[in-house]
C-alpha cells in the first residue's frame, strides 16, 4: 500500500494542495479529476518530487519518505519507485525510441546493454511500438511519442505509475491509441494515479475516482458514486457545466 | 606591378617563397590553440554548471573570475602568467620547501594556461546559454526515472546542448587560433613570432605579414569546413530509412484495429440528461 499524508503545497500565497491524505491499494487505478488549477498535476509532481511541497510524507514499499526535505538519496529512491508520464511526452529528443526506453535501465538500474535492449523491446512491444524502435521522437506522431513515454516509464517497473494528463496534448484522433494503451496496462495490474479530462475514460478504467477542488479531496469513491451520485455541490456544478457543453445546441 | 618590380617596393615572390618556412611553425600555433581550447571548454563547462545550478560561494567566485578575465586584455593576462607563474613557484620553493625548477618552466605552458583561462570565461557564457536552452521537460523526465544530475548532464543535457553551443565555441576557437599570435610575449615562437624574426632578417616586414595573413586565412577556412562537417554529423537524420518505415506502417495498420477507442456514448448521454435537469 502507498500512503500519502498531509501533503501541503503553495505557490507564494496560493495554496494549491491543502493537506491531502491518500491511501492507494496495490493494483488500484485512481482517477483524479477536478476543475483546472486545483492541484491535480501538482499532486503528481509532488509525489515524484518534481515539486517540493512544504509538508507531507509518503510511505511506499514499507518506507516512509518525507517529501518536504531535500535529501538526495531519498529523492532518488522515491523516483526510482515511481514512474511518470507527462502531458508533453518529454522524450529524449536525441535518442531513438529504443534508446529512450533503455536509458533508465542502463544508467539507473545498471543493466547491461544487451539485457536493457531486450527489456526495452518487450516494453515497446507492450505499447505496440516495437516496429518504430529506431525512430527518433521527431519522426513519431504525438500518440506514438506518448506510447513510447509510457513504455519508458513501465520499463523501470515502478510501484506507482503517475500519468499527468497523458492525452491533453494530443490531436483528438490520436487520443484513442494512448487511452487503449493505458487501459491495457491498467488491466495488467499496475498501480496508477491518472489525472485526466477524459471523463468517460476515467470512469471506464479507474476503480476509484477522486475529485479535487481547492487543494482538497472533495469526492472519493467508485466511479459510479462520484460521477452519478456526487455528494458535494462543487462536483455537481462541475459535471453539469461539463455535460451542458456536450449537449446538442438545439433539439427538435 | 611593373613599377613595384623595378623599385622592389613589394616582392610578391617572397610572399609565396617564405610561406613554407612559416608553415614549419604552424604546429606550434595549432597546439597552443588546441590545448588552450581544451582548458577553455572543461573550465568553461565547470563555470557554466556552477552558475546554472547556483551553487553558493562557488557561484560568486565564478562570477568574479569571469568578470576579471573578460575585463582585462589578453596580452596583459599573458604577461601576468609569464611573470606570475615563475614568481608563484619561487614563493612555493621558499615557503613550502618545494623544489620547482623555475628556469625550466616553459613559456609555452604559461601561454597555454593564460589563453585557456581567457577562453574559459567566454566559453562559460556560451555553454551556459546552451545548457539553459535544453527543454526542461527532458530534464524532468530524466529526473523522474531516477537519474542523478551528473548522469543527466552527461547523457541527456550535454549531447543536446552541444548542438547549440557548437557554432559559438567554433567561433571562439577561430578567434583563439589567431589569438595565439600574442604568445610571443611568453617567449613562444609560433607562426607570427617566426614571421617577425624573418622580417627582422630581411626587413621585408610587409611581405611576411601578407604571408601570415594568407596562412591564417587558409587555416580558418579549413576550420570552418570542419565545423560545418561536425554540425552536420550532430544533426538527427531527417528520414529513417524507408524500408523500416513502411514495415512499421504496415504493422501500425494491423494494430489500428485494436486501438479504436470508442468513447462510452451511453454513459455520456445518461449523465448529460441527469445534469441538464
Amino acid at each position: 500500500m502507498i500512503a500519502i499524508r498531509n501533503l501541503k503545497k503553495s505557490f507564494r500565497n496560493n495554496t494549491v494542495l491543502d493537506g491531502i491524505d491518500l491511501d492507494i491499494n496495490k493494483g488500484d487505478v485512481v482517477g483524479i479529476i477536478g476543475p483546472s488549477g486545483t492541484g491535480k498535476s501538482t499532486l503528481l509532481r509532488c509525489i515524484d518530487r518534481l515539486e517540493t511541497p512544504e509538508e507531507g510524507e509518503i510511505t511506499i514499499d514499507g518506507k516512509t519518505i518525507p517529501l518536504s526535505k531535500h535529501d538526495r538519496k531519498q529523492t532518488l529512491e522515491l523516483r526510482r519507485q515511481t514512474g511518470m508520464v507527462f502531458q508533453r511526452f518529454n522524450l529524449f529528443e536525441r535518442k531513438t525510441a529504443l534508446e529512450n526506453v533503455m536509458e533508465g535501465l542502463v544508467t539507473v538500474q545498471k543493466k547491461s546493454k544487451q539485457e536493457a535492449k531486450e527489456l526495452a523491446m518487450q516494453e515497446l512491444e507492450r505499447v505496440g511500438m516495437s516496429a518504430w524502435s529506431e525512430h527518433y521522437p521527431k519522426h513519431l506522431s504525438g500518440g506514438q511519442q506518448q506510447r513510447v513515454a509510457i513504455a519508458r516509464a513501465l520499463a523501470m517497473k515502478p510501484q506507482l505509475l503517475l500519468l499527468d494528463e497523458p492525452t491533453s496534448a494530443l490531436d483528438p484522433e490520436l487520443v484513442g491509441e494512448v487511452l487503449e494503451t493505458i487501459r491495457s496496462i491498467a488491466n495488467e495490474g499496475f498501480t496508477m494515479l491518472l489525472v485526466s479530462h477524459e471523463m468517460s475514460f476515467v470512469r471506464n478504467v479507474a476503480n476509484r475516482v477522486i475529485f479535487l477542488d481547492n487543494g482538497k479531496i472533495v469526492e472519493d469513491g467508485t466511479p459510479e458514486e462520484v460521477f452519478e451520485h456526487p455528494k458535494s455541490q462543487r462536483a455537481k456544478d462541475f459535471f453539469a457545466k461539463m455535460y451542458l457543453m456536450k449537449q446538442p445546441e438545439y433539439t427538435i | 606591378m611593373q613599377i613595384l618590380a623595378e623599385t622592389n617596393l613589394f616582392d610578391f615572390d617572397l610572399v609565396i617563397k617564405q610561406i613554407p618556412d612559416l608553415l614549419k611553425y604552424l604546429p606550434v600555433t595549432l597546439e597552443l590553440a588546441a590545448l588552450a581550447m581544451c582548458i577553455g571548454i572543461v573550465l568553461g563547462l565547470l563555470l557554466a554548471v556552477i552558475r546554472l545550478k547556483k551553487i553558493p560561494v562557488l557561484r560568486q567566485i565564478a562570477a568574479f573570475y569571469i568578470s576579471i578575465i573578460r575585463g582585462t586584455p589578453a596580452i596583459v593576462q599573458l604577461y601576468i602568467a609569464y611573470f606570475g607563474i615563475p614568481m608563484f613557484l619561487k614563493y612555493m620553493n621558499l615557503n613550502h620547501g618545494t623544489n620547482f625548477d623555475i628556469s625550466a618552466f616553459p613559456g609555452f605552458a604559461c601561454a597555454v594556461f593564460a589563453m585557456g583561462f581567457n577562453e574559459s570565461a567566454y566559453n562559460a557564457e556560451t555553454i551556459r546559454a546552451a545548457l539553459g536552452s535544453v527543454d526542461r521537460g527532458q530534464i524532468e523526465a530524466a529526473s523522474a526515472i531516477g537519474m542523478t544530475y551528473p548522469q543527466m548532464l552527461r547523457r541527456i543535457i550535454l549531447p543536446e546542448a552541444m548542438t547549440v553551443a557548437l557554432p559559438g565555441l567554433g567561433n571562439s576557437f577561430i578567434g583563439l587560433i589567431k589569438g595565439t599570435s600574442l604568445a610571443f610575449t611568453c617567449a613562444v615562437v609560433e607562426m607570427t613570432a617566426q614571421g617577425k624574426i624573418m622580417g627582422g632578417r630581411t626587413y621585408r616586414y610587409f611581405e611576411v605579414y601578407v604571408s601570415l595573413a594568407i596562412i591564417y586565412w587558409a587555416v580558418t577556412i579549413i576550420v570552418e569546413q570542419l565545423l560545418k562537417f561536425l554540425e552536420r554529423r550532430l544533426e538527427l537524420p531527417e528520414q529513417i530509412d524507408k524500408a523500416a518505415t513502411s514495415e512499421a506502417e504496415r504493422q501500425e495498420e494491423k494494430e489500428a484495429e485494436n486501438y479504436k477507442y470508442d468513447s462510452d456514448t451511453k454513459f455520456e448521454k445518461k449523465l448529460s440528461e441527469q445534469y441538464s435537469t
